[in-house]
């Protein structure tokens, strides 16, 4: 046994050697994102958040790197304060630790939970998770705390643009504890004590579907302003 | 008789400076919401939406003319009902201290249907001052800001109406908020019956619109049967058309329930002005 263990470990060597580190991963998936340098994309934005009434909405979003965004809709449109370009952003500045904490199937799809935690506390994120699917490196659900806005969940479901890691459906999970009315509002006359005290949810979610993707056409920076 | 004595009636309140206070009055509050609506609107659209923006964003022409509309329909109709009082606790009231009234007696017209005329006259100008009101408000705020989605806050949160769904809502809102006005209009009629002086029903009528509306806002639980049965509960009443879906049957109560206070006050005043003694 004693002369069978070092062969053992001499074929195990290679095979540590090839396993890619969190590191890796998120460098692959960054690699995937950046190389889209700006998009334009049509959205339906369906909200079904407990405090907020209202009827799904269509948008268009562009986006052009680094970090300029811009959602055009002829209505009112409802849309997380974070989501959208706050990974991409957070990853791209380098300055985390990240650990591989488990693989779990989402969707499935077999993916690599991640911890990513930022090196200085400066910053306004204090935690992500990243659900990483390693085959076609693309992030398939995230879950983000920063200081001010709280934990929200995000799935993604992916299309025809997966060659580039951009979604064709997102759906938020949104934290609404925080949510509070005026007290001047909350306190229609019309409507009695008991009424008032209706309970509510805790979470509500935003679905957003894209289609008509144009990756990489050239947009003017005159549309951000 | 009837009309020909609600047109002179009518031409009576067109002759009286009061009622030009009433429409200077509204024209004014109205430019200068217009006017600190454009210079700071902003600030003021993100007291509504200020606890929701920690979390998400609103995207989209907010600040639009329909949604300043709104505000001012919510600032002005808890004041107009001053400027209404104004002019109809006078129609009566105006006349005795004139000495007016005795010779308005002595025409061809029966007591209950002078009353009439003065209710017809004082609902006519109440009918001008919310058309006006909303010619204000809807049109020129429109004109100035665009239309667009409307953006309520009710005590359930917020609902976000389309501009295509927003027309028929003002149109509704506001027939209720002239039922709400007549109502007024009545109380301040059938106090008039009651008085020598102008100023006593005008008084009055704010006084009873004042304790309802504390009453009303008092979230005690001893108030709670008579609450549905006071009027000003139901001068907001025109807001329930900004809801989603749109409470028809809360709607109904409370045109039923405006209407009962119209016949009751004007069926009171008949009564009072038909045994009223006029010395004057």
């Amino acid at each position: 046994m004693k002369k069978i263990l070092p062969f053992l470990f001499l074929f195990a060597l290679p095979l540590f050697s090839n396993a890619e580190t969190a590191d890796d991963i998120l460098t692959k998936v960054l690699t995937k994102l950046n190389s889209v340098k700006d998009y334009k994309v049509s959205a339906t934005i369906k909200a079904n958040i407990p405090m907020i009434k209202i009827l799904p909405n269509e948008a268009t979003i562009y986006f052009k790197q680094k970090d300029k965004f811009k959602v055009e809709s002829k209505g009112i449109t409802i849309l997380p304060k974070q989501g959208f370009t706050d990974i991409n952003n957070f990853l791209a500045k380098k300055n985390y630790i990240a650990v591989i904490n488990d693989t779990i199937t989402t969707g499935g799809v077999k993916t690599y939970l991640m911890s990513v935690i930022p090196n200085s506390a400066g910053g306004e994120m204090i935690l992500a998770k990243l659900w990483i699917d390693p085959e076609r490196s693309v992030i398939m659900k995230s879950q983000i705390t920063t200081k001010s806005n709280g934990t929200v969940t995000t799935s993604y479901t992916y299309g025809d643009q997966v060659k580039y890691g951009l979604p064709s459906k997102m759906v938020f999970e949104i934290d609404i504890k925080k949510f509070k009315l005026p007290k001047s509002v909350a306190s229609d006359i019309n409507k009695s004590s008991a009424e008032k005290k209706k309970k509510i949810g805790n979470k509500g979610t935003i679905t957003i579907t894209l289609t008509d993707y144009q990756v990489n056409k050239g947009l003017n920076d005159s549309i951000f302003k | 008789m009837l009309l020909k004595n609600t047109w002179n009636e009518f031409i009576k309140i067109l002759s009286k400076p009061r009622s030009y206070l009433g429409v200077g009055a509204l024209t004014l509050l109205i430019g200068i919401i217009i006017f600190a609506m454009k210079a700071d609107g902003k600030s003021i659209i993100s007291f509504v939406t200020a606890s929701f923006e920690q979390t998400l964003t609103f995207n989209g022409h907010i600040l639009n003319g329909y949604l300043i509309a709104f505000i001012i329909l919510q600032m002005l109709i808890v004041h107009v009902p001053l400027l209404v009082a104004l002019v109809t606790g006078d129609l009566i009231a105006g006349e005795a201290a004139m000495g007016t009234i005795r010779m308005l007696a002595t025409k061809p017209i029966s007591r209950t249907n002078i009353v009439l005329s003065k209710f017809i006259a004082g609902a006519a100008y109440t009918l001008f001052i919310i058309i006006w009101m909303g010619f204000l408000a809807l049109f020129v705020s429109t004109a100035l800001f665009g239309t667009g989605d409307v953006i309520v806050l009710n005590s359930d949160g917020l609902v976000i109406l389309p501009e295509a769904d927003v027309l028929w809502r003002f149109g509704a809102g506001f027939c209720v908020a002239f039922l709400s006005l007549l109502t007024v209009s009545s109380l301040s009629i059938c106090l008039s019956a009651f008085a020598e002086n102008s100023i006593g029903p005008i008084v009055a009528t704010m006084s009873v619109i004042i304790l309802f509306t504390i009453i009303g806002s008092l979230d005690v639980t001893v108030f709670d049967s008579i609450k549905p049965y006071l009027f000003t509960t139901h001068m907001v009443s025109w807001r329930s058309f900004f809801e989603d879906p749109v409470p028809w049957s809360t709607i109904r109560q409370s045109v039923i329930i405006l209407v009962a206070h119209n016949v009751v006050l004007v069926a009171i005043a008949i009564v009072r002005f038909n045994k009223k003694d006029i010395t004057s």
